[in-house]
C-alpha cells in the first residue's frame, strides 16, 4: 500500500480494476489466486447429527409409545396390582436411597471426631474432583 | 503437587465407583435368581416385578419423547458427548453419583439444624432432573449407535426410521427390554444411569456452557 492508485484501488477495486497489472504487492494481496480448488462432493463428507434430526415419524412414535402402554397395562392386569401399587413399588428404591442416606447420617452423628473428620475429607475430595471435570470442555462435535 | 494430583485423581475415581457399586449393587433377591428352584410365591413377585419395570419404561418413553420435542438440540448435544467422549461422561457419572450421596449425608447431617431441609430438597430436585434429562439423552445415544443412518444416501432412503424422537424412543425401548432381564438388566441400567448424569453434567444439559467462569483481571 505504498501509493495513491493503491489507495485508490482499495476504495473503489471495481472501478480500478487495472492497477492489479501494475502493482505486483497489490496483485499478491488481492489477485487471484493459482490455489487448486477440487468441486466438494456432498456425499463424501461424513454425517453432522443434525441432519434429519428434525423428522418426525409421528406413526412410529405414536406406535411404539402405545405398544409399551399396551405391555405395561396388561402384565399389571396379570399381575393384578393397580397403579397406586405399581407407583408405589417403583419408589422402592427412592425410599431405600432415603433410609440409607438417613442412617448414614445418623451413624456420622454418633460417629467419633477422627471418623468425622475423615468423611468430611471425602466430601471436599470428592467434589473438589467433580469441580476438576466439570472445568472441561464438552467434546461433541469437535472430537 | 502434581504428582500428587495425579494420583489424588484416580484414587477418588476408585472411590467412586466403589460407592457406586455398593449402592447400585443388585438386591439380595436378583443374586439368588435360580428359576428351577422358585417357588410359585416367587414367580408372583417377579411378574409384579416386570410390570413395574414395563410401566417405568413405558413413564420413561413419555418422558423421552415430551423432552425430546421440548428440547431436541440440546438432548442431541448431550447424545453426541455420550458417544464421543464416553469414559468422560462415565467418569463424570460416577463421581458425580459419589458427590450427590456424600452431601446427601452432609445435607441429612445438618436437618436440625433447619437448613439441611431445604438443601437436602434441592439436592433431590437436581439430581432427580439429572437423571431424567440424563437418561433420555442416553436413550438418544443408544438408538444413534443401533438405529441411525450411517451415510447420507441411507438417511434419504429412510422414511420413518430418522430424527431425534425416533432415535430416543428406540433407545428407550432397546435399553427397556434389557432391563427386564435378571440380574444382567439392572447392572445395565444402572451403568446408562451413570452415562446419563456424566452426559448431562458435561454438556450442562445439552447447553455446550461453561459451569465456572475463569477468572481474569481487568486491564487498565
Amino acid at each position: 500500500m505504498k501509493t495513491d492508485s493503491c489507495l485508490r484501488y482499495l476504495e473503489d477495486p471495481e472501478a480500478n480494476a487495472g492497477h492489479l497489472a501494475d502493482c505486483a504487492e497489490c496483485r499478491a494481496l488481492f489477485g487471484e489466486n493459482e490455489v487448486p480448488t477440487k468441486p466438494l462432493s456432498l456425499d463424501a463428507l461424513p454425517l453432522a447429527a443434525w441432519e434429519g434430526a428434525s423428522h418426525r415419524a409421528w406413526p412410529l412414535v405414536i406406535g411404539g409409545t402405545v405398544v409399551a402402554l399396551i405391555a405395561a397395562a396388561i402384565l399389571c392386569f396379570i399381575a393384578g396390582m393397580t397403579p397406586l401399587q405399581v407407583i408405589e413399588s417403583s419408589f422402592k428404591s427412592v425410599q431405600a436411597m432415603r433410609v440409607f442416606v438417613l442412617t448414614s447420617a445418623g451413624a456420622l452423628r454418633e460417629a467419633s471426631r477422627g471418623a468425622q473428620l475423615a468423611f468430611g475429607a471425602a466430601f471436599f475430595a470428592v467434589n473438589g474432583v467433580l469441580v476438576l471435570l466439570l472445568r472441561r470442555s464438552p467434546r461433541g462435535i469437535d472430537a | 503437587m502434581r504428582r500428587m494430583l495425579r494420583l489424588f485423581v484416580p484414587l477418588t475415581i476408585v472411590g467412586a465407583t466403589l460407592v457406586t457399586a455398593m449402592i447400585a449393587a443388585p438386591t439380595e433377591s436378583a443374586k439368588s435368581f435360580d428359576i428351577k428352584s422358585m417357588t410359585l410365591q416367587q414367580a408372583a413377585s417377579m411378574l409384579q416385578q416386570s410390570a413395574v419395570t414395563v410401566s417405568l419404561v413405558a413413564v420413561w418413553i413419555l418422558a423421552a419423547v415430551a423432552l425430546t420435542l421440548m428440547s431436541g438440540r440440546e438432548v442431541r448435544a448431550s447424545s453426541t458427548e455420550v458417544r464421543a467422549s464416553a469414559l468422560h461422561c462415565f467418569t463424570l457419572g460416577l463421581v458425580a453419583v459419589t458427590s450427590f450421596v456424600l452431601t446427601a449425608i452432609v445435607f441429612s447431617y445438618l436437618i436440625p439444624y433447619f437448613i439441611g431441609v431445604p438443601l437436602l430438597f434441592a439436592l433431590a430436585v437436581f439430581a432427580v432432573i439429572t437423571k431424567i434429562y440424563g437418561m433420555v439423552a442416553v436413550f438418544h445415544a443408544v438408538g444413534t449407535l443401533v438405529a441411525g443412518a450411517r451415510s447420507r444416501q441411507q438417511l434419504g432412503s429412510r422414511k420413518w426410521l430418522r430424527g431425534d424422537l425416533v432415535m430416543a424412543l428406540i433407545g428407550a425401548l432397546l435399553l427397556g427390554a434389557i432391563r427386564l432381564i435378571p440380574v444382567v438388566g439392572p447392572i445395565v441400567w444402572g451403568l446408562a444411569s451413570v452415562f446419563a448424569i456424566g452426559s448431562a453434567l458435561a454438556t450442562k444439559f445439552g447447553r455446550r456452557e461453561p459451569w465456572f467462569l475463569a477468572w481474569r483481571p481487568a486491564e487498565a
